[in-house]
C-alpha cells in the first residue's frame, strides 16, 4: 500500500460519492455533510490564495536578489504594493471595505485595470484589418460572418436598419448555437467519463504524478 | 510600392490612431445616436419585473477593475431597477475584486437617498467568496453555513434580511454580471441546474457567443451584453448613465472598424488582380 497516493484517493470518492449523493437524494445526512465540504472548498480557496500570496514572495524575492533580469525593478513594486496593500487593509482593521484601502485601490489599480482591458480594443481593430481577409472560401465564409456580427452589434447600424439584429441573432442562434451546443455536449460526456475515472481511482493525474 | 499595395498594409500606427480618434470625439462630443433596445437586455428587464416586491434576488458582482467600464453601468442601471421594484437584494463577489467594485457602484445607485432602502434590511453585501462553483453551491445550499460575517464584518445573523434566508429555496431570482466563463456557465449550472431557479446574466460582449445558447434554452432568462447591453438597460430603466455615451464612441470606433476590414479586403484583391495582370 502507497499511503501517499491511496490516501488522497480514498478521499477523493468519498467527497466525489457524497457530492454525487447530495444532486441526486434528499437524505438530510447527505445534505449536511456536504454543506461541510463545501464549507472546506471554500476555505482551501481562501487558503490558497494567502499560498500565492507567499509563493509571490518566493518567485519575485528571488529575481529581485539575483538582479539577473533588467525587470526586477519591477518584482521590487509588486512586492512593495502587495505589501502596503496588506498593511493598509490590516492595519485599519477593516480589510478592503476601509477608505484607505478603497482610495489606494481607487487611484492606483482600477485605472490600471481597465487601461489594460481597454487596450485590447486597438489590438483587436488591428488583428480585424490584417487577418479578416477573404483568401479562400473558409475565410470567406468568416468575413462575412464577421461583417454581419459587427453591423448586428454596432449600436447604431441595428437602430437605422433593424434586419441587421435580426441577421446577428440567426447567426448567433443557429449557427454559434447549434456548433457550441456540440461542443458543449462534447465537453460535458467528456467531463462525466473525466468524473467516474477520477471517482473510481484511474485518474491521477491531480495527484501530480502520472 | 502601388497604391493597392500601401492599402493591403497600412502603418500600425495610423491604424491604431484613426481608431483612438475614433474614440475621443464621440466622448467630447456626444452625438446621441440611435439605439435599438435588443430582446436579450429587454428578457433580463421583464424578468425582474416580473417579480413581485419584497422577492429575494442574489446578485453576483463577478469582474473587477478591468470589467468594470463594461460591466459597471450594467450593474448600476440593473439595481436601480431592482431597488425601484423594492426587491430584497442579497450582493455577494465570486471575483477578488468585486468587494472593491460595491462601494464604487452604490456610490451612483445611492440606494439609501434614491429609494430609502436600508442596509441589511433591504440589501446586504456578503464580500468576497472564494471558492467559484464551490461558494455558489454553497451560498444556495445553506447560506448561514457557507458564510458567518457580512462585507463590514456584522454576523450575517445580526442582519435582518438573511434571518428569512437559508437558501435557494428562499431566493427568487440568482442574476451575476462577470467577465469570467466558468462564473457565467457556473451560476447556470448551480442555480437553474441544480434549484431551477431563474437566472439572468450579465458579460462582456466577447463571451455572448458562448453564453447565448443558455439564453436561447431558456436557462438564461435574460443577457445583458458588455456595453450594448448596459446601454439597452439604462435606457429600459430611464437612467442614462455611462453606457449610452459609451454607444457612440462603439458605433464609431465599429464603423471604423468595419471600414478598415472592407478596405483590407479591397486592397488585398486589387494586389492579386494586379499581380495577375502583370503576369
Amino acid at each position: 500500500m502507497d499511503a501517499r497516493r491511496d490516501i488522497p484517493l480514498v478521499i477523493t470518492f468519498l467527497v466525489g460519492v457524497i457530492a454525487v449523493m447530495d444532486y441526486y437524494t434528499t437524505f438530510s445526512a447527505v445534505k449536511e455533510t456536504f454543506t461541510v465540504i463545501k464549507n472546506w472548498g471554500v476555505v482551501l480557496n481562501a487558503f490558497a490564495l494567502g499560498l500565492g500570496a507567499v509563493n509571490l514572495f518566493r518567485v519575485h524575492g528571488r529575481r529581485i536578489s539575483e538582479r539577473k533580469r533588467s525587470d526586477w525593478p519591477f518584482s521590487a513594486w509588486l512586492l512593495l504594493m502587495l505589501v502596503i496593500f496588506v498593511l493598509v487593509g490590516l492595519g485599519t482593521g477593516q480589510f478592503d471595505a476601509s477608505d484607505q484601502y478603497q482610495w489606494i485601490y481607487n487611484a492606483l489599480y482600477l485605472p490600471i485595470g481597465a487601461t489594460m482591458y481597454a487596450s485590447l480594443c486597438f489590438y483587436m481593430s488591428y488583428g480585424a484589418y490584417k487577418i479578416l481577409r477573404a483568401r479562400n472560401l473558409d475565410s470567406f465564409l468568416l468575413f462575412v460572418t464577421a461583417i454581419f456580427v459587427v453591423l448586428g452589434n454596432t449600436p447604431l447600424f441595428p437602430a437605422l436598419f433593424p434586419p441587421f439584429f435580426h441577421i446577428r441573432e440567426w447567426i448567433f442562434k443557429a449557427v454559434v448555437g447549434g456548433a457550441y451546443r456540440g461542443i458543449r455536449i462534447g465537453v460535458g460526456i467528456g467531463a462525466v467519463v473525466l468524473g467516474i475515472r477520477t471517482l473510481i481511482g484511474m485518474e491521477t493525474g491531480y495527484l501530480g504524478r502520472r | 510600392m502601388s497604391a493597392w499595395e500601401k492599402l493591403t498594409a497600412l502603418p500600425r500606427e495610423i491604424v491604431l490612431g484613426l481608431v483612438l480618434i475614433a474614440m475621443i470625439l464621440p466622448t467630447l462630443k456626444p452625438l446621441g445616436l440611435p439605439l435599438m433596445v435588443g430582446t436579450m437586455a429587454k428578457d433580463w428587464y421583464d424578468t425582474v419585473d416580473a417579480l413581485p416586491s419584497g422577492s429575494v434576488v442574489l446578485f453576483d458582482i463577478g469582474f473587477g477593475s478591468g470589467g468594470y467600464p463594461s460591466l459597471g453601468p450594467a450593474t448600476i442601471a440593473a439595481l436601480h431597477q431592482m431597488f425601484e421594484k423594492d426587491l430584497k437584494i442579497i450582493l455577494m463577489a465570486t471575483a477578488l475584486e468585486g468587494s472593491m467594485m460595491y462601494p464604487l457602484i452604490m456610490n451612483k445607485v445611492k440606494p439609501e437617498e434614491n429609494y430609502g432602502a436600508v442596509y441589511g434590511e433591504d440589501y446586504v453585501f456578503l464580500g468576497y467568496i472564494a471558492g467559484g462553483q464551490t461558494a455558489m453551491a454553497g451560498v444556495l445550499g445553506d447560506l448561514h453555513a457557507i458564510v458567518s460575517t457580512e462585507y463590514t464584518g456584522k454576523p450575517i445573523d445580526q442582519i435582518p434580511l438573511l434571518k428569512g434566508v437559508e437558501g435557494a429555496e428562499d431566493i427568487s431570482l440568482v442574476a451575476y454580471i462577470t467577465t469570467s466563463g466558468d462564473t457565467s456557465e457556473g451560476w447556470v449550472y448551480q442555480a437553474y441546474s441544480a434549484y431551477g431557479k431563474d437566472v439572468v446574466g450579465g458579460m462582456l460582449s466577447m463571451m455572448t457567443t458562448s453564453m447565448k445558447p443558455y439564453y436561447d434554452s431558456g436557462q438564461l432568462k435574460g443577457l445583458l451584453d458588455g456595453v450594448k447591453g448596459a446601454a439597452d438597460m439604462e435606457f429600459l430603466t430611464r437612467h442614462p448613465g455611462d453606457a449610452i455615451k459609451s454607444s457612440d464612441v462603439l458605433s464609431f470606433s465599429q464603423t471604423l472598424v468595419l471600414i478598415f476590414i472592407i478596405v483590407g479586403n479591397i486592397s488585398y484583391w486589387g494586389v492579386k488582380t494586379s499581380e495577375k495582370e502583370g503576369r
